[in-house]
């Protein structure tokens, strides 16, 4: 008997997936387990594994195509089984052995016929849900080139409307990395699809932007002892290969700053304000391009009860994955709190999109030498500038200066940072 | 002292003796009522045989037994007088002139009916000869009838100038005594002096329901019509000579006052309501009575009695009447079905719009204009 | 040139004009002559055209519109007056089953250019018999034209269209506009029947209606005005033909549309209108199409009743809020 491999579902999202890459041939033999496919769903590039022993003998849907879950992308001849025996019907829709006395070869099989019926991209929400569009919606999308997955609906039941669409295309620019996808100015070059993931960017950021009363708060902090100490303990773990980032503490100092204040580890939930048991801080890692760029946020878990150096050995093994193999759907849930970090690009200060359902992030700049006056005398001195985005609707401003002030007494006096 | 209707003036008496006209009118034109009365029996004979090969469909009611009424009635009438009728009409439009190819293809569906097949048997139209429809619903004609002596009043009085000259017939059964229609229509005629009959072709069955059953006072409806103040009588139906001889004079009064009438026309059909009829609610003895005055026999009697007719001349009509309506299936077997692009939307509306393509005239209309031209 | 003369008044100038100008033309019906008109429409159409052109009919709704259907077979323009649709209903064989199919029943023989007029809808707490919406009723059936206009200049232009159209048409008018004033102009003029008119124009949504309640329509445009709201107000004036064009061409700006319809909703000519435009514009539309008709009950007689069994202008602006997404 043939083994039908459909297209797997690999997020809780996922209502479609591409493939990337074929590891596979047909003729070669796998084993369970085996990666056969690199597969994008609409978080990330996830292995497609394969749950039985057998011989690749079709391969039905081209890389770069794009299908719905469910939908058969390979065939796998089973242990007795010659790759020759197993065939297609003429829809190429399920796989079916051929008779083992019929004479005459199958038909080859056509990877056209299943990557063709593919569902209509803009039929393929985020939410899980069969996305509900309103007539001219859909037509206005369709004209100007919107994807349907990017936007919110605010009608009923979330579908879809008018103003949706209209509103998506006359917010500001800052907003969203969408909006280089809507109708080509008359001066563009070229164009390229964007990318699943780059799809859910665009559709959860212009989500928050849109959605949530956004306000920033920034604070100055003197870093000098944070620099300090960091060089003291770097030094010790050099030669086990390891080291810690001014990055890992600020993750350490934010979750026990959390601790202190609980808003900080919550979701508005309309009527309510949820809070979340632990403090999971979300650490935004940029991907390289040539594993097609883009942005995924790692969840480290329970970061105030971790030792500084296991954030950081954490920290590590999630961004090497996310930039080698990609992280899974479970490396990537339950953030409560996101710190976006652009430090190592010499950034002084930025403000972040909040992460929903968070209800603040925060935009690490440099840790810059620069002047700084101490006891009346100006003297050279190492400043951070952060800057917290935060959700009005969970965190008034009032929260957040204590917050900061909390957090500016951690990362200035960071011993405790070491307890 | 004067009542504002009069009592006195409502009977209308049957002129004697009998035959006092029609005596005068010479062998020529009862032996052509002869043959009327001959075609119409054989074209119904040969619609019975039609229906029954299914080259004719719904519902289909023939006129054997009353060919006497049609014939005799409307041979009192001018050509320029409108008739209007129920759906046992088919008598009404041969008696009226109506080649029977018409309207045997109006029954065959075809686009040479008189109504390019839409109207079907219980709904003949003939401009040309003023028959104003064959209706279908029981009574419905019998406001059109008062409509259609009000509109000939109308434009002799008020377009024409004159004075009213016209007479419309108005036939229906005696079941449509019955009907709201009929009391509303005969109201109006009396009320407002309208120069129409109504003639009720009374056989004794709203379908098989008899008369007696049906309505009040069934041996003299005349008194239906009296109630409304409008001159009624009865008159022998089986008997075409005195069908004439009673009702030329009443048109001619009608004419010449302009106030409507009514009749109680004593009739019979020898056949069911309508084909799918088994007669089951009457007696054969009853029908073998009325068969033994078939109007069609009486008056070759009468013609033979007079010399006007011998029996091998009676042969030779029915055979060429047999023929003629041989051709007129043949005629009408041989016309095409109305076809959907060309009939489904037209004759909807006189204007053309959306999915409607206007009106056009059926194929008689064009074949008959100027032969059969309105007198008057 | 234009004067302010109430809706009857048009009525009546549309009816003698068109008498004065063709013989054939004549009006009957209850109360029409000696009485000068149940509703004074026709006041004084008996001392110019007399008895013979302006007949009293009986109470006999059957028998004079029957009888007026048979003089128009013979070339004759009856106007048929019914002091009120909901009395048609008595009449129905001759209206519905003669009129409209002569034609085609004789086979293009035989043609019926009549009117049949009268107050149609709700007048003011007349209970259930006699509050009839007939367009529903009629609409249905081919063969007939159905007018139902909203403004005096419309009424007479339509008028005397329907007078000189050779079809049946059923003109439906309304006792609570028989005294609206408004401009009608001094010279002769015809409106063409099947031609919608955009009343009030607006950019957000459609409002479609026909008869009374475009001036509920136009209230209700009014306060969605203010709320920031604009409301493009199509005044049908014609139900068949019904002028899908003008509603596609507005529904295709606005992207929302509502059918304003004193019938009940039940296979109400809204509900028609509503299916034409999801047909001929479903690529346009942001939400279904909103329906606004009368609720779907007997007519009550209590007046706090009646009013909200109306398709009133607070009706119409929750519609046109919960269509516009801005409920």
């Amino acid at each position: 008997m043939s083994i039908e491999l459909t297209m797997p579902r690999l997020s809780d999202t996922m209502e479609t997936g591409t493939i990337i890459k074929w590891n596979v041939g047909v003729g070669d033999e796998v084993a369970a387990g085996d990666v056969v496919a690199d597969i994008e769903t609409d978080k990330a590039t996830m292995e497609m594994q394969v749950f039985d022993d057998g011989v690749i003998a079709g391969l039905l849907v081209d890389p770069g195509n794009q299908v719905p879950v469910g939908t058969l992308i390979a065939v796998l001849a089973e242990e007795g089984e010659s790759v020759e025996d197993v065939s297609l019907d003429s829809n190429g829709t399920s796989a079916a052995p051929a008779a083992p006395a019929a004479p005459a070869a199958a038909p080859p099989v056509e990877s056209k016929s299943v990557s063709a019926p593919s569902a209509p991209r803009a039929a393929t929400p985020g939410s899980g849900e069969k996305l509900k569009v309103s007539p001219v919606a859909r037509r206005i999308a369709s004209e100007r080139g919107i994807d349907l997955v990017l936007l919110k609906g605010t009608g009923p039941g979330g579908r879809i409307i008018k103003r949706d669409v209209l509103g998506y295309e006359a917010a500001p620019a800052a907003a969203a990395p969408a909006q280089s996808i809507t109708s080509p100015a008359p001066l563009t070059s070229g164009e390229e699809p964007l990318s699943g993931m780059r799809q859910t960017i665009a559709r959860r950021l212009v989500e928050s932007k849109t959605t949530i009363p956004h306000y920033q708060v920034s604070m100055s902090f003197d870093m000098e002892s944070l620099v300090d100490i960091r060089a003291q303990v770097n030094e010790r773990l050099a030669p086990q290969g390891r080291k810690v980032s001014v990055n890992d503490f600020i993750v350490k100092a934010c979750a026990l700053a959390i601790s202190e204040h609980r808003y900080f580890n919550a979701s508005f939930g309309g009527d309510r304000v949820h809070f979340h048991a632990g403090i999971n801080i979300g650490v935004a890692i940029a991907l390289p391009e040539e594993r097609g760029g883009g942005l995924v946020v790692a969840t480290i878990r329970d970061a105030d009860r971790l030792p500084v150096g296991d954030i950081a050995v954490a920290a590590r093994a999630l961004a090497e994955k996310a930039r080698t193999r990609g992280l899974s759907p479970e490396d990537m849930s339950d953030s409560t709190f996101t710190i976006s970090n652009l430090g190592m690009f010499g950034v002084d200060h930025f403000t972040a999109i909040i992460n929903p359902p968070n209800s603040a992030i925060l935009a690490c700049g440099a840790a810059i030498e620069q002047p700084v006056v101490r006891d009346g005398a100006i003297v050279p001195g190492v400043r951070m500038t952060a800057t917290l985005s935060l959700d009005h609707r969970v965190i008034d401003g009032a929260m957040a200066a204590r917050y900061l002030q909390t957090l500016k007494q951690l990362v200035e006096k960071p011993a405790m940072l070491l307890v | 002292m004067q009542t504002a209707i009069g009592t006195d003036h409502l009977d209308f008496s049957v002129p004697e003796p009998r035959n006092a006209l029609t005596s005068k009118l010479g062998s020529d034109t009862t032996t052509s009522w002869l043959r009327d009365m001959m075609l119409i029996r054989e074209f119904e004979v040969r619609t019975m045989q039609a229906y029954q090969d299914r080259k004719i469909g719904g519902f289909c009611h023939v006129y054997i037994g009353q060919e006497a009424v049609a014939v005799g009635t409307i041979a009192a009438l001018e050509k320029k007088d409108p008739l209007v009728t129920a759906y046992r009409d088919h008598g009404h439009a041969l008696a009226r002139g109506m080649d029977p190819k018409y309207c045997m293809a109006e029954m065959y569906g075809r686009i040479g009916g008189c109504a390019k097949g839409k109207g079907g048997s219980m709904h003949m139209f003939d401009r040309i000869n003023n028959l104003y429809g064959g209706h279908g619903i029981v009574g419905a004609q019998t406001p059109l009838g008062a409509g259609l002596a009000f509109g000939t009043k109308y434009i002799d009085e008020v377009i024409e100038k004159g004075r009213s000259n016209r007479v419309t017939l108005c036939f229906l059964g005696d079941g449509a005594l019955n009907q709201g229609a009929f009391h509303e229509a005969l109201n109006l005629a009396g009320l407002l002096e309208l120069p129409v009959i109504y003639i009720v072709e009374n056989n004794g069955y709203s379908m098989g329901t008899a008369i007696h059953r049906g309505t009040t006072m069934a041996d003299s409806i005349c008194e239906k019509a009296r109630g409304y103040g409008i001159r009624a009588c009865e008159i022998d139906g089986m008997d075409v000579l005195n069908v004439y001889d009673a009702m030329k004079p009443l048109v001619d009064e009608v004419r010449e006052t302009g106030r409507p009438a009514f009749v109680d026309m004593r009739t019979y059909r020898f056949k069911g309501h309508s084909m799918s009829d088994p007669r089951k609610y009457r007696p054969r003895e009853e029908e073998e009575v009325y068969e033994s005055g078939d109007p069609i026999a009486k008056l070759r009697d009468t013609l033979m009695s007079q010399g006007a007719i011998d029996d091998a001349g009676f042969k030779a009509l029915g055979k060429e009447i047999r023929l003629e309506v041989r051709d007129a299936m043949k005629w009408a077997e041989a016309s095409p079905a109305p076809t959907p692009e060309e009939e489904l939307y037209r004759d909807v509306y006189v204007e053309a719009w959306g999915p409607y393509t206007g009106t056009t005239e059926p194929q008689m209309i064009k074949e008959c204009e100027g032969t059969h031209g309105q007198d008057g | 040139m234009t004067r302010t003369i109430e809706y009857r008044d048009a009525l009546n100038e549309a009816m003698s004009e068109e008498m004065r100008r063709d013989e054939r033309v004549f009006l009957l019906g209850e109360e029409v002559a000696e009485y000068d008109g149940a509703y004074k429409v026709s006041r004084g159409m008996l001392q110019e055209f007399g008895p013979k052109r302006v007949v009293d009919t009986p109470i006999s709704e059957s028998g004079f519109s029957g009888m007026a259907i048979g003089a128009a077979m013979l070339g004759l323009r009856p106007i048929v007056e019914f002091m009120s649709w909901s009395f048609s209903l008595v009449a129905a064989d001759p209206i519905l089953n003669n009129a409209p199919k002569m034609l085609y029943m004789s086979g293009g023989q035989f043609g019926c250019p009549i009117v049949i007029r009268g107050n149609d809808g709700a007048g003011g707490q007349l209970g259930s018999t006699h509050s009839w919406c007939v367009e529903g009723l009629y609409a249905n059936v081919p063969g007939m034209k159905m007018v139902i206009p909203a403004f005096p200049a419309d009424a007479k232009g339509l008028l005397k269209s329907a007078i000189r159209d050779d079809d049946p048409v059923f003109f439906l008018e309304s006792e609570r506009l028989l005294a609206y004033k408004d401009e009608v102009p001094e010279e002769e003029y015809l409106i063409p029947i099947g031609k919608a008119l955009v009343r009030r124009p607006g950019t957000d949504c459609t409002l479609v209606s026909f008869g009374r309640p475009v001036h509920f329509c136009l209230e209700a445009a009014e306060e969605l005005a203010r709320e920031g709201i604009s409301c493009e107000v199509i005044d049908g004036r014609t139900i068949r033909p019904l002028d899908i064009d003008t509603i596609v061409q507005s529904v295709k700006k606005t992207n929302y549309c509502v059918v304003v319809d004193q019938s009940w909703p039940f296979a109400s000519p809204g509900a028609e209108i509503a299916a034409q435009v999801h047909a001929a514009c479903f690529d346009d539309l942001d939400n279904a199409v909103g329906r606004v008709h009368s609720a779907d009950v007997p007519t009550p007689y209590a007046s706090e009743l009646e009013q909200e069994y109306l398709p009133n202008a607070r009706r119409i602006c929750e519609a046109v809020r919960a269509t516009t997404y801005n409920a």
